[in-house]
């Protein structure tokens, strides 16, 4: 295992809970590890599952969506959508071979600075060890 | 035509597997493990080991223009101040022997020359290339099926156009028929010489092999005619899904489409009978209707390469018959329109 | 059954209830059937009904969707026939739904044509719509409901791949799905796979790489499988259609049984119901959500 590995992971972070809890564990001034790639979405429930087939495709070593909690979403049903679509991508992509440990998928709500850096934190370890997606290469 | 038996023959193949190399047909519906699927997937192969070589069977899946015309072929650009820098990262310049196709994928080659080749204007060098570095060495088709229908189209099961060198299965032998250069400098030396008995003999099996096929395609038809009956067009082409499987197995079927992804630029297969084939940047599609794209296929087949080229853009190999979901049948479409 | 099947189709078409009925019918190689669109009654003479009518007629349903059509189906065709009024691609008092009961239909045997000793299709041996479950008029087959005909565990193989290891795993789909040859025939036959332009030919933007490489054999076989949970209905055709063989519905059971399990989810049974996708339940499983 090379020990310099640093993952690159793409996250999809939902504008009102997700990205503003991770904004408060930046302004907390909580040390996490820096391999998210963050890209703001309205709502986990806009991210389309090919957006996550297409990164790991790619080449990304992880893919993490980040949405509000169940019964919080700003747009009342959007991580309800996300739930069901995810839960069944999950099962394709274990299915298929590809490495489903390099998906992963969080409620992290606005407040909830400590949460994100520990979600992120663990799923940069869980990468490092499964090491660099050379499975499209 | 000289004459060999199999055994030393198939020991000579042995020693091409490892110079130049070998390609040949290989039944790999085993490999893949599907117990109730295909029990045969005959395919081209790069030869491992000379066990995997078929002796029997109709004809593989995918057509040998595979090789000449790859499903996709990648090319790296890089933009200089002058323009730009094409790399053909798929040029194989390696010498190899295709052997064990049937003369209506050889002479489906010679029609893709006319295109790709030859004096063409729009010559690809990357095809001119494999063309030059690899023999084709024929084997001579003695069971066609009631799909197949070369004789109506030029050919016959034992024709030479496009081969190098034709092997007829023959007893417990095999006849060696060297037609070019290049195929006396690979087979020339071998054998021996079959004597006119044994020619008559072939001649007579080849005009009993060619009586085996049924289905006939009436190619001195004037389409013309039956251009504008929306009625006919429509009715054939009904029941096409448009899915494109005749053009992708047809050996005679060039058209590609080209991509650009990332600092790369991607030829690959097209065919006319998608339905975006003809689309345009405009929006316009010329050819938005099944029975247009269908019609077509057809006139582009048996009129308009004929009037370009010379010849029809079909060898009778029945691929697109056999393999069509809803078993469309082109030999019955030309000859009812 | 066929005297009965012909007498209905006619009677059909004579009192104008519809302005065509698409069957089967016999091809010009004796031995095959053929897809057959009738417009008058007198032509309902060469319609057929026997074991080689394997074909889901319900494709050609979306591009007639304005007309009002007869179609003759098989239980298991029948189910595309619900999904697409689920989904609101057609309406149900368009389509007159001509139901045949059917204890199993031959697949082709090797690619040769008049290849003798077919065998029954394997989606027939876990069969369980042998009567279709939506109908308009019904063709009884007096035989059939004489026999009791055995039900196979359809996702036997799927749980033989589920129990190989991740690596073995990926090792089967690279091989089978190299033998790709992105013929889009899956795509083409299958009655679901109606968008107008297929995620795989946008351009702008382009979502996967058009080139027969692992990347993009995969990128589309899994997006196809994908666009299809809680949507196919195993009618089988994708991999009938495939020229290259590969096995297709061991993709598509798989996401069958999950949403199945998962969400109790079954496509195809209930015109009422909603698609897959478009509701959600408070009980949805979260456990791999952090």
């Amino acid at each position: 295992m090379n020990e310099n590995f640093e993952p690159k992971i793409i996250g999809f972070l939902c504008n009102w809970c997700s990205y503003a809890g991770a904004d408060l564990a930046g302004s907390s001034r909580i040390s996490y590890p820096s391999n998210v790639r963050v890209i703001r979405v309205p709502c986990s429930g806009r991210v389309n599952p090919l957006f996550v087939l297409r990164c790991l495709i790619k080449g990304a070593d992880g893919v993490l969506v980040s949405g509000c909690h169940i019964n919080d979403c700003h747009y009342s049903e959007g991580n309800y959508h996300a739930r069901r679509r995810f839960a069944v991508l999950k099962q394709l992509l274990d299915y298929l071979g590809i490495d489903s440990r390099r998906f992963q998928m969080s409620w992290v709500s606005a407040a909830e600075g400590d949460k994100w850096a520990k979600v992120v934190s663990g799923m940069v370890e869980e990468i490092k060890k499964a090491g660099p997606n050379k499975q499209f290469k | 035509m000289k004459i060999i038996n199999k055994s030393e023959f198939l020991g000579l193949m042995e020693k091409w597997i490892s110079s130049p190399g070998l390609i040949a047909p290989v039944n790999v519906a085993q490999t893949f493990r599907s117990a109730d699927k295909e029990k045969n997937l005959i395919v081209f192969k790069k030869i491992e080991t000379k066990d995997e070589v078929l002796a029997d069977y109709l004809n593989t899946v995918k057509p040998v223009k595979d090789f000449f015309l790859p499903p996709s072929t990648v090319f790296d650009y890089e933009r200089k101040d002058e323009g730009y820098n094409f790399n053909l990262s798929e040029v194989d310049g390696k010498e190899t022997i295709i052997f064990g196709l049937r003369p209506c994928d050889a002479k489906s080659i010679t029609l893709l020359d006319k295109v790709f080749s030859e004096d063409s204007e729009y010559k690809d060098s990357n095809y001119a290339k494999k063309r030059e570095k690899t023999v084709l060495v024929g084997l001579a088709c003695t069971s066609p099926d009631i799909a197949c229908f070369c004789t109506s189209m030029g050919i016959s099961p034992f024709s030479i156009a496009g081969l190098d060198a034709l092997i007829i299965n023959f007893k417990d032998s095999y006849v060696i028929n060297t037609v070019t250069d290049k195929g006396k400098n690979l087979l020339g030396s071998l054998g021996k010489e079959a004597g006119r008995e044994i020619d008559e003999e072939i001649k007579t099996l080849e005009e009993s092999v060619k009586l085996k096929i049924k289905k006939t395609c009436n190619t001195s038809k004037n389409l013309e005619s039956s251009f504008e009956s929306e009625e006919y067009w429509t009715k054939v082409s009904n029941s096409c899904l448009s899915c494109g499987v005749c053009t992708f197995l047809c050996p005679s079927c060039y058209c590609f489409d080209l991509s650009d992804e990332s600092a790369k630029r991607i030829r690959c297969w097209n065919g006319c009978v998608f339905l975006r084939f003809a689309l345009m940047s405009s929006g316009e599609n010329p050819r938005a209707t099944k029975k247009l794209r269908y019609r077509h296929r057809v006139f582009h087949k048996f009129k308009y390469f004929r009037e370009k080229f010379g010849e029809n853009l079909c060898v009778g190999c029945g691929r697109c018959i056999r393999h069509c979901p809803v078993k469309i049948d082109i030999a019955e479409v030309v000859n009812n329109a | 059954m066929i005297k009965k099947l012909q007498e209905e189709v006619k009677k059909l078409l004579a009192e104008k209830k519809v302005n065509m009925v698409i069957g089967y019918a016999r091809a010009g190689d004796a031995i095959n059937a053929i897809p057959y669109f009738i417009a008058n009654p007198e032509e309902c003479g060469a319609l057929i009904w026997d074991k080689t009518c394997i074909y889901n007629l319900t494709n050609y349903l979306i591009d007639m969707r304005n007309k009002k059509v007869g179609i003759i189906v098989k239980g298991c065709d029948v189910r595309s026939v619900v999904c697409l009024i689920q989904e609101n691609q057609i309406k149900k008092e368009n389509v007159i739904v001509i139901g045949l009961q059917c204890a199993g239909v031959f697949d082709k045997k090797g690619a040769e044509l008049g290849a003798v000793g077919r065998e029954r299709a394997a989606k027939c041996k876990s069969c369980n719509v042998h009567t279709p479950p939506l109908f308009d008029i019904l063709i009884e087959d007096k035989e059939m409901n004489q026999k009791v005909l055995q039900q196979e565990d359809s996702y036997k193989e799927i749980r033989e791949i589920e129990n190989k290891s991740p690596e073995e795993r990926f090792d089967y789909w690279k091989k089978e799905l190299s033998k790709c040859i992105k013929c889009y025939a899956c795509r083409q036959v299958c009655p679901l796979c109606y968008c107008p332009v297929c995620v795989a030919d946008q351009t702008m933007p382009q979502w996967f790489s058009r080139s027969l490489s692992l990347e993009g054999n995969f990128a589309w076989n899994t997006v196809r499988a994908f666009h299809l949970a809680g949507r196919c209905i195993d009618c089988g055709e994708c991999e009938r259609v495939c020229p290259m063989g590969i096995p297709l519905r061991k993709i598509n059971k798989k996401l069958e049984k999950e949403v199945k399990e998962l969400f109790g989810h079954e496509s195809g049974v209930d015109a009422e119901k909603k698609p897959l996708f478009s509701t959600f339940s408070k009980d949805d499983p979260e456990e791999f959500i952090k």
